[in-house]
């Protein structure tokens, strides 16, 4: 039997024999990191992977992208900006830049050059990156949130894609009795978003005022989207999109059930990969408008760098690397034509006027601008889009809380995002 | 060795001892040494539980932001996060699941722990299956409940309707306040009644077989038998499981946010939830500390009556 004794020795010297046998430092290569999300089209995140292994070539350097679900990047941000640690880049996604203002690298010069190299930025990807300290990430891409509709049920019924949300309503009533309904997400999902900034543009509503700090939710337009929402929720959807996450609409086109749905390309994109006979019958075209003319709320992602990287000027090559013309070029063709350019030049490539499905795609950019308009991007809107107010106001209202009421409750939860402005430390 | 030293002693060579030996004789003191075995859980307590935890208060009763920090600001988080009617909400939801799933669990717990302390056949086979949602990891488990809940594919409606229990196309689970509450609740059960069955199971056994005897010999029928013998001889088990229970549940997050994140209309959001929801997402950690530390009097209070009522017992 061991003595206590004994087994101290025997317990130390492992401890002492593990110690030992852990390796030298290694000999230090630089390594540059980039946190990202698991794009909608897989391809696209290789090609970015290649592009990265190339640089890391070029410049005696590795480079680690790192991928996780998008609904998963707010919180890992949020323990990285906490933490002062973590990686050096990182994919932005709508206010983030401004949620994280003075955490982040100013990239002025860079966002200047490249801009001037490739014909000017998009105004509204430009606006969702300058904060008042300066640029805050380098526009990356956008995302055209076109109508998606299966031309085989629209055939059926006698129609014609929708210039217009009232006239999708009209459409929708008889596709449901058709027994092919249309989709527009009401739950905790960003679709569920991109679509209600683009309905409420369009009928001449807002939620901000241009001030960026008044609520602006409570009026005659609001109450007309509201009750929009309410005849489209009963008849012409079915209850399922109140429980949708941003892939239920995609299921629902895929299916074969559903007639119309308001999302990136990414389900035709996906028919295509898997090689689904769908793939024919999913079509495209411009988002529709309203009495207050055409507006998009496109996804607009960005690139940033944190002011605790130890790896800030390769960063910034990295990203002028990404941005010559034949890298992009290659991420767009990976895409599918997924991915936007923010510039101005790069969006002549012919892979959206080759393919009739994709023409009309980067007209998109002519009536997009960043959640909040026409107030100014701020951390508010990010905040309005985390906790899903807008969303959770039409789900409401649709349930049967009269729309005054729902509009009520939104106005005060706006004023709370409001409320919580993120100081420049 | 002793009595070498001893002699030596006596002759008048007095050995000073080295000093390895006296730290030796120093470590081996009663009070130095148990000091020392407890000294590594301290260290881990305060720095995973203490040193977390008094974060959380401070960042509770000042405007920090994320990567932000900011001013003491009292309880103005509390007050602001009490005014806000999806917190209120979210109070009522956790009730509501805690207080279901927990009704569920121990009525069930204990049954299926009955049927288990049987002479089944396959008996070690079927303990062990009977552990597997316990064991598999939840994230992963719930994506398979899902799918089954899935408004377009829903297995549990697909099979309904084929048996002509309900009408085409069935339940919206995921979508409508009440089913999305009782999709949450199954899949609490679910996963948490393994716990319940198993430790209660291991109560009962330890009941001697002499009482079922003299309560056969009594005539006592098998429903008598369990209210009189088992039930009262369980309670020690089962209050010590149904504690652990509730904290488990009160402090649910992968079921939820799998599954609904809080939709439909914040009606399934848990504490941990709305906590992550407003503290990580929407980067206010001031508030969401706020309203993650408003479980911390609750659970509180029932792990003080119960240890009470344990102790009494």
């Amino acid at each position: 039997m061991q003595t206590r004794r004994q087994f101290f020795r025997v317990t130390a010297g492992a401890g002492a024999g593990l110690a030992l046998a852990q390796a030298p430092a290694l000999a230090q290569k630089r390594e540059l990191t980039f946190f990202s999300w698991n794009h909608f089209v897989p391809a696209s995140d290789d090609e970015l992977r290649k592009q990265a292994e190339a640089f890391g070539k070029a410049n005696n350097c590795t480079v680690r992208v790192d991928t996780v679900a998008h609904l998963q990047m707010p919180a890992k941000i949020a323990a990285e900006a906490q933490s002062q640690s973590g990686h050096d880049m990182l994919r932005t996604a709508s206010a983030d830049t401004f949620l994280y203002e003075n955490l982040l690298v100013t990239l002025d010069d860079l966002v200047d050059k490249l801009g001037k190299a490739a014909g000017g930025w998009y105004p509204f990807a430009a606006e969702m990156n300058q904060t008042k300290s300066g640029w805050k990430g380098v526009p990356w891409f956008w995302v055209s949130f076109p109508g998606t509709y299966n031309m085989a049920h629209y055939k059926k019924a006698g129609f014609e894609p929708p210039k217009t949300w009232d006239e999708l309503l009209k459409q929708g009533k008889v596709l449901k009795k058709q027994g092919n309904p249309v989709g527009i997400p009401i739950s905790h999902c960003s679709d569920a978003h991109s679509t209600y900034w683009s309905v409420a543009w369009s009928m001449g509503a807002k939620v901000l005022e241009p001030d960026g700090k008044t609520p602006g939710i409570k009026s005659e337009k609001t109450e007309r989207v509201i009750e929009w929402y309410k005849e489209l929720y009963r008849d012409a959807m079915e209850p399922e999109v109140l429980s949708w996450d941003d892939a239920g609409n995609n299921r629902f086109i895929l299916s074969g059930k559903g007639s119309w749905i308001h999302n990136p390309i990414s389900p035709y994109n996906s028919a295509l990969a898997n090689k689904q006979p769908i793939a024919d019958d999913i079509n495209h075209h411009n988002s529709p408008g309203g009495p207050a003319g055409q507006h998009s709320a496109p996804p607009i992602l960005g690139l940033g760098i944190w002011k605790f990287s130890k790896n800030v000027e390769l960063a910034k090559e990295f990203i002028t690397y990404l941005f010559r013309k034949e890298n992009f070029d290659a991420w767009i063709v990976a895409s599918n034509a997924f991915n936007h350019p923010p510039l101005k030049h790069f969006a002549d490539h012919p892979i959206w006027a080759r393919n009739p499905k994709f023409a009309m795609l980067p007209k998109e950019a002519e009536f997009a601008h960043p959640r909040g308009w026409p107030a100014h991007p701020n951390d508010a809107v990010q905040r309005i889009d985390d906790n899903y107010i807008m969303a959770d106001m039409v789900a409401k209202a649709v349930n049967g809380m009269p729309a005054k009421r729902a509009m009520e409750w939104a106005e005060e939860q706006v004023a709370r995002a409001v409320k919580g402005q993120l100081k420049v430390s | 060795m002793a009595v070498g030293q001893r002699v030596l002693e006596s002759a008048g060579f007095r050995q000073e001892p080295g000093r390895l030996t006296r730290l030796r004789a120093w470590w081996e003191q009663e009070h130095v040494f148990g000091y020392g075995l407890i000294t590594p859980a301290l260290v881990l307590l305060v720095c995973l539980v203490a040193y977390p935890f008094g974060m959380a208060i401070y960042f509770s009763l000042s405007d920090y932001w994320v990567g932000s920090p900011g001013a003491f600001v009292g309880l103005n988080n509390y007050r602001e996060i009490l005014s806000n009617d999806v917190f209120r909400q979210t109070v009522q939801n956790s009730f509501v699941f805690t207080a279901i799933a927990l009704g569920f669990k121990t009525v069930l717990g204990i049954w299926l722990a009955l049927l288990l302390a049987r002479n089944l056949r396959f008996k070690r086979l079927l303990r062990g299956a009977i552990l597997l949602p316990w064991v598999i990891p939840t994230a992963l488990s719930v994506l398979g409940w899902w799918w089954m809940f899935d408004s377009l594919y829903s297995v549990v409606n697909w099979t309904a309707i084929r048996l002509h229990l309900i009408t085409a196309p069935g339940p919206n689970w995921l979508g409508q306040t009440a089913y999305a509450m009782t999709a949450v609740i199954v899949v609490n059960v679910w996963r948490g009644l393994p716990f319940f069955a198993i430790t209660v199971l291991a109560g009962l056994v330890s009941i001697p077989r002499e009482f079922y005897e003299a309560a056969e010999v009594d005539g006592a029928s098998s429903w008598q038998r369990f209210w009189t013998v088992t039930l009262p001889l369980l309670k020690p088990v089962l209050a010590v499981v149904i504690l652990f229970s509730t904290i488990f549940t009160f402090g649910d997050f992968n079921i939820v946010y799998v599954l609904t994140r809080g939709g439909p209309v914040n009606t399934t959001h848990l504490f941990a939830t709305y906590a992550y929801q407003i503290g990580l997402q929407g980067g206010n950690l001031g508030q969401g500390a706020a309203i993650s530390l408003f479980l911390f009097p609750m659970l509180f209070a029932v792990v003080f009556l119960q240890l009470r009522y344990i102790r009494k017992e």
